[in-house]
């Protein structure tokens, strides 16, 4: 209705304000000078504006001006994404504590990782230009209030200056007061740490031996020839036992190794220089581990198997892809995600791509997805092996790709991959391997396969056509293609029965494949740890990578891409990884992997199957939730009571920054019971920057920098189209007794007189030697390496067609050299930044007789970018100029640093498997059986077979509710909840809870409940959403601490509270799906998952692993949720 | 009767027009068009304007049958347009309580640290929201934050509202209530014009009226965003059009007799 017939007054007056507008009207008309013509035509306002956002809305009004002096990029480590950063340095604190505070962390312009969806700021743009936003091409600060000077980064990484300044950093190194655990410490001095763990000590609280009595080697050549001649009669076996005793973990177990075994490094970064210098060559100790098995290792090695050459990892070529299925993984959110996928990933659905997620839950990712399968969990590989049998039986496999047997006859097909399905398996054999040509009277070594063109047997190298269905018999023995091992394998279940499997329906595995074989080669899976996280995670992995064998998508633009593209750091001007008479670590790892049960002593002595314990013989020895169990695991074996499955621990070395296995294996609760052992570990040192969940158990404690203030050289991932190369360095001095692990240790291994420290410990490429004594003797030498690095391009001298270069460059510029000098300006900057950073533990002329004079200038253009970055075109400079950021140099040039004629230029370039070899050499430790080298549907079990999750078998688990967990969006690892910033943002981890789940139990959303796991239960909130299958439930991790500040500790007899609530608004209940909280809770809210796990029926001690892949099983508890009145 | 837009609160044509008008007038006057103050004083607009106001505003000395166009003239150049003893600075970042951290003030009467900068971070938010809108202050010497260009800009507003549909009315609204929610600084700048214009006290009583018509129009527009079931609805459909507030407080140093 129209206002002017209006004849309420009251209707007519604004609420209080006691005006009539009628009045108002009436005496504005009356009002001579004034006139009621305007208009908004007339107004002249662009009201079109007003349905986009504001201009200005992210641009904030409060900066400073700051030069490159300021500067100093490194690389995050608030996850393990490890994005290039800028640290922006602000003035020192003023109290004289720090030498300076960190002002603002952000991307690094000089990276494309950091600069998505841009283009990163030419390698050689002067710092100077790029700090001040100068750079032309870069955007004009005051025009558009943007520049690049500064790249993107995600909350974690900028919550990192709270995980530098931690109150509760670790400040002097501590010696435990009381039992292992009692949180209680004393501050000692470096001199009496390094004392005590070289030469022991024997006092009221902590009391062990030390190094040089630990520690035994001799090389297995020789102990293994006078083994051979006590076998043999030549040598008695007490002349062998006083040989060796002392330097063997037990003479009568000589394949178990040096007593150097004992001497255990449990890491994971920096593997370069404490696991390939120091533990392996100077110590001769075979056991250097990192965080595979709590990680995503059963994806990373399913993956392997699945490929000739190494491929760990599912990722597509985002920006070209048409149709992506994402598959257990959330790369919105987690997996290189945030700063590198997420904007490629919405920038690619906004261009037409269509993205399909499945996972149980309604992920970030799923969000936006056009398609939402939320597959049961552990079920991954029924749904693919569905998909399989659905793209077979509709003929939409890629057949001429199949039957390409070899390189060559790929290379003339255009592709750049070809597969095994029509390679030979000798089925009659035991292990089931690949008939090689040579054992069956042809010429060569290579794989075998049946001619298409003359049904022969033939080398797979000499066939252009292979024949892919193949059944025969050579010889009397049978020979069958990989392909038609496959078949029958995925012919075994027909698609309801998949479905029935999966929990999903039949047409939704049928759309699933149908639209990822409608898109030719530009389809692509990217995967990760969700199906991988179980203990049959290697069969899922398997299951899925094959699906793109179907297709054939490797290294085409838009498919399934590789490229670990990276420069040489270990080699070139210093060989890094040699070590001048470094010893040679060999033996029985303590995670018994490499090798199977059955081919060791053990197997006698402890009466052969079942193992003691699980073996992963056909994995490497990351399987570090086993580390501590193993340790302390007892058994009667041999007539005798044992600790230690194979040995106990004498002395460990843990860096739980990284490796918190207490937080972060399934059953890590259990953990502690083995570390309190003193008997399974005897001396027990970590290195962190403060004490957490698993440091809390050790002896000693000794303060470590945070990552921004040491050095690193994070690994490349293969899911990027240019190659890159991040260094990180100190940029920041917080703690002022904090040694980087690396210097204590060179100290320790100098009073060891181990060799690869100290002098002469370094060849350079001449031969000359050079010393290590501290970090920057190997840094900066791996700084000059990558700096000197140089790259052939492969389309330097090819043939191309349609060649786009900028500017007037050529075929013949392509490919790199080294990097340039720094100049005069640079050398400056370079100073100034780090002395502001550093303050007096900056030592430039130290630094500086790192590497040679003539090298120093190199060294510093990289530090001064924090490492090196590919660019995405030849001429790169000019063409930056003149198009700047915005613009697609990588589809626009060809051939671009990125493709070549329509592939990608860093190539996978090989074969790929859907028989793999391997898994069948291994046995399971247990059973004794033989693994499967072809993908397969299979129940998540225990180590003794007994079954976690149903999946092929009916049975029926204990409680109703599968529990999942997922990485939170605003927490990196339990490294970073420390931060209030990030704890602000998510105080606690409510469980995601379906409607009808919940309705069922009378819980609503918000509600107090319990969530009972048989062996535990915990306290927790609901959240009701349908954002998750029905009959799961899920939470994130990383909440339920008790270390980190969480709890009380005493140092030095004053006791230290735990941080409390932090924040700045009245805080109000954290009620799920709402976002009042405006106050961080406390470090220990919420609870912790991997305490609700199972732990596995035979152990008892920690919870499942899968024996193939290595990984701990972290989504298969079953839990009844109850509401808490 | 159903409920609609216009209900209670709601944008209501005619009076939105009105608002227009009478912004545009006091617009004018703030400008230094003599002409235009000294018409409105002649017919008793003023006196009109001030009568259906909530609270009784002395606009005696803005009614006069032949005002002196010189002598209003000179006032008006004594008080906001020569530096001198009698200067008060008709913009809003002259009485902002914080300095600027955005802009170098040339000021020379604005000591560093304190207020009474020129160009400072008010005039810096109201180019913003013109700039936003396409719209260029043709009054207020070209200083974003001058008394007259801000009344001018609400002025444009009110005009673009009274013929805007539904949408883009709220979107309007929007940037009127902050617009007006920007303007408390006018009760430090009628303190200060009352200080100096003793004598004639035309612009004393301009500068009360003014501060008095647009404290009561910030307060209706307060109203309307809080009673508009439609405004609301549509808030939440469109979060991502919705401008911020870079204000941010309420407009505290109105006094709200």
């Amino acid at each position: 209705m129209s206002t002017d017939d209006t004849s309420n007054d009251e209707s007519d007056t604004t609420a209080d304000a006691s005006v009539s507008r009628r009045e108002f009207v009436a005496a504005v008309g009356g009002m001579g000078a004034v006139s009621l013509s305007t208009s908004a035509t007339m107004s002249g306002l662009d009201l079109s504006s007003l349905w986009e956002d504001d201009p200005q809305h992210y641009v904030g009004t409060d900066y400073g001006d700051y030069e490159a002096g300021d500067v100093l990029y490194t690389t995050c480590g608030q996850c393990n994404t490890f994005c290039p950063i800028k640290v922006r340095l602000a003035d020192d604190s003023g109290n004289g504590e720090y030498a300076s505070l960190i002002r603002k962390l952000a991307g690094n312009p000089y990276s494309f990782l950091n600069t998505q969806p841009f283009s990163q700021v030419p390698y050689g743009s002067d710092p100077e230009d790029v700090v001040t936003g100068d750079l032309e091409g870069t955007g004009d600060v005051d025009a558009d209030r943007w520049s690049l000077s500064g790249g993107r980064m995600c909350l974690k990484g900028q919550a990192g200056i709270q995980t530098a300044f931690d109150a509760y950093r670790v400040r002097k190194p501590m010696k435990r007061v009381g039992e292992r655990g009692s949180e209680e410490w004393r501050t000692i001095s470096w001199e009496q740490a390094i004392e005590e763990i070289v030469e022991g000590v024997d006092g009221e609280h902590v009391s062990h031996d030390g190094l040089r009595e630990m520690y035994g080697y001799a090389p297995q050549g020789e102990v293994m020839d006078d083994w051979e001649a006590v076998q043999n009669g030549e040598m008695d076996e007490s002349a062998f036992d006083e040989k060796y005793e002392g330097k063997l973990v037990d003479t009568d177990h000589p394949d178990l190794g040096p007593k150097a075994n004992q001497i255990v490094d449990v890491g994971g970064f920096r593997r370069n220089f404490i696991r390939t210098r120091l533990w392996k060559q100077g110590l001769g100790s075979i056991n250097s581990h990192h965080h595979a098995g709590t990680c995503g290792f059963s994806s990373v090695l399913g993956n392997v198997r699945s490929y000739g050459a190494g491929k760990k990892r599912q990722y597509s070529d985002i920006e070209n892809t048409e149709y992506l299925i994402v598959w257990g993984t959330n790369p919105m959110v987690a997996n290189k995600g945030p700063t590198w996928l997420a904007p490629k990933l919405t920038n690619a659905i906004q261009d037409g791509m269509r993205m399909d997620v499945i996972d149980p839950r309604m992920s970030k990712t799923a969000e936006k997805a056009e398609k939402w399968v939320p597959v049961d969990p552990g079920s991954d590989a029924a749904l693919a092996l569905g998909m399989a049998r659905w793209i077979i039986e509709h003929n939409r496999h890629d057949l001429a790709y199949l039957r390409n047997p070899d390189s060559e006859a790929a290379e003339a097909d255009d592709e750049p991959t070809w597969s095994d399905a029509t390679h030979l398996v000798a089925v009659d054999e035991d292990a089931q391997p690949k008939a090689r040509a040579g054992d069956l009277g042809l010429d060569g070594e290579g794989y075998v396969v049946v001619d298409a063109e003359t049904a022969e047997v033939r080398p797979a190298s000499e066939v252009d056509r292979g024949a892919l269905d193949v059944d025969i018999r050579i010889d009397g023995d049978r020979y069958r293609s990989a392909w038609s091992l496959y078949r029958e394998r995925v012919f075994e279940h027909t698609l309801e029965e998949y479905a029935d499997m999966a929990g999903v329906s039949a047409d939704d595995i049928a759309e699933l494949a149908d639209e990822f074989t409608s898109h030719g080669k530009r389809a692509a899976i990217l995967s990760y740890r969700g199906p991988a996280k179980h203990s049959n995670g290697f069969q899922n992995t398997r299951a899925i990578a094959t699906l793109q064998h179907l297709i054939g998508n490797y290294d085409w633009q838009g498919g399934q891409i590789t490229p670990y593209a990276g420069y040489d750091t270990m080699n070139g001007r210093y060989e890094l990884g040699t070590v001048p008479e470094g010893k040679s670590p060999w033996g029985l790892p303590i995670l018994r992997a490499g090798t199977n049960y059955e081919d060791t002593s053990l197997f006698d002595r402890d009466d052969g199957y079942p193992a003691e314990r699980p073996w992963f013989p056909v994995a490497p020895p990351h399987q570090v939730q086993e580390l501590y169990a193993s340790a302390g695991h007892e058994f009667e074996a041999g007539g005798e009571r044992r600790k230690g499955y194979p040995y106990s621990i004498e002395a460990l070395f843990i860096r739980p920054y990284s490796e918190n296995h207490v937080m972060a294996a399934s059953g890590g609760d259990k953990i502690p019971e083995a570390m309190t052992d003193t008997d399974a570990i005897s001396l027990l040192v970590a290195f962190d920057t403060v004490i957490g969940e698993t440091s809390k158990y050790a002896d000693y404690v000794l303060p470590e920098p945070t990552y921004l203030g040491r050095w690193e050289n994070f690994g490349t991932y293969p899911n990027k189209r240019l190659a890159d190369e991040k260094i990180s360095h100190p940029t920041v001095d917080v703690v002022p007794d904090a040694r980087p692990a690396e210097d204590v240790l060179i100290d320790i291994w100098k009073e060891m007189d181990f060799p690869g420290v100290g002098e002469d410990a370094i060849p350079d490429a001449e031969g000359e030697l050079w010393p290590l004594h501290q970090a920057e003797d190997f840094y900066l030498k791996l700084v000059t390496n990558l700096a000197y690095a140089t790259k052939d391009h492969p389309a330097a001298d090819a043939d191309i067609e349609g060649i786009s270069l900028p500017g007037d460059a050529t075929l013949d510029d392509l490919g790199e050299g080294p990097v340039p000098d720094a100049d005069d300006e640079e050398l400056a900057v370079f100073r100034q930044a780090h002395e502001k950073g550093l303050g007096d533990r900056f030592d430039y002329d130290r630094w500086k007789q790192a590497v040679r004079n003539e090298e120093w200038r190199k060294a510093v253009t990289v530090l001064n970018r924090g490492g090196r970055f590919e660019e995405p075109v030849v001429n790169y400079e000019e063409a930056f100029a003149e198009h700047g950021h915005d613009y697609d140099y990588v589809d626009r040039y060809e051939p671009s640093n990125g493709y070549v004629d329509g592939k990608m230029r860093y190539k996978l370039a090989s074969r790929v498997n859907f028989y793999s070899e391997v898994p069948p050499q291994g046995k399971d430790a247990y059973s004794g059986e033989r693994f499967d080298g072809l993908p397969g549907v299979e129940d998540v079990t225990h180590f003794d077979g007994s079954v976690e999750v149903p999946i092929v078998s009916d049975g029926e688990p204990d409680r109703p509710l599968h529990l999942i967990n997922w990485k939170p969006r605003t927490q990196g690892m339990h490294r970073t909840t420390n931060s209030p910033w990030l704890r602000e943002t998510r105080p606690e981890n409510p469980l995601w809870i379906n409607p009808v789940d919940a309705g069922e139990r009378g819980i609503d959303n918000g509600d107090a409940i319990e969530i009972d796991a048989g062996r535990r239960s915990v306290e927790g909130t609901a959240m009701v959403t349908e954002g998750i299958r029905p009959g799961v439930v899920g939470a994130m991790w990383g909440w339920g601490r008790d270390g980190d500040g969480a709890t009380e500790t005493v140092i030095d007899g004053e006791t230290r509270q735990p941080a409390g609530d932090d924040g700045h608004t009245p805080y109000e209940f954290d009620e799920p799906m709402t976002d009042d909280a405006g106050i961080a809770g406390p470090r220990d809210a919420g609870f912790a998952i991997n305490h609700l796990q199972p732990l596995d029926n035979d152990l008892g001690d920690i919870g499942m692993s899968d024996p193939v892949g290595g990984s701990n099983a972290q989504y298969d508890a079953f839990v009844e949720v109850r509401r808490r009145d | 009767m159903a409920a609609t837009a216009s209900d209670g609160a709601g944008p209501d044509v005619a009076f939105t027009r009105a608002r227009a008008a009478v912004y545009e007038l006091l617009a004018s006057a703030f400008d230094g068009d003599i002409e235009t103050l000294a018409e409105a004083m002649a017919d008793g607009s003023f006196h009109e304007l001030a009568s259906v106001l909530p609270v009784a505003v002395e606009v005696d000395p803005l009614v006069a049958d032949d005002p002196d166009p010189e002598a209003l003239s000179i006032g008006y150049d004594n008080l906001f347009v020569v530096p001198g003893p009698h200067y008060v600075p008709p913009f809003a970042s002259a009485h902002a309580d914080e300095p600027s951290h955005e802009f170098e003030s040339d000021s020379a009467f604005h000591e560093a640290g304190s207020a009474g900068e020129l160009y400072g971070d008010p005039a810096a938010r109201m180019a913003r929201r013109y700039e936003r809108l396409g719209f260029t202050p043709e009054r207020g010497d070209g200083i974003p934050d001058h008394v007259a260009a801000q009344l001018s800009f609400l002025s444009t507003l009110a005009a673009a509202r009274a013929d805007a549909d539904d949408a883009a009315g709220d979107a309007l609204q929007e940037i009127e209530r902050e617009t007006l929610a920007a303007m408390g600084w006018l009760d430090a700048f009628d303190e200060a014009v009352a200080g100096q214009d003793r004598a004639e006290g035309v612009f004393a009583a301009l500068s009360r009226l003014t501060r008095t018509i647009v404290a009561w129009d910030a307060k209706r527009a307060r109203g309307e965003d809080d009673t508009n079931p439609q405004r609301r609805r549509h808030e939440s459909a469109t979060k991502t059009t919705r401008i911020r507030n870079e204000d941010e407080t309420q407009p505290d140093g109105f006094d709200r007799r």
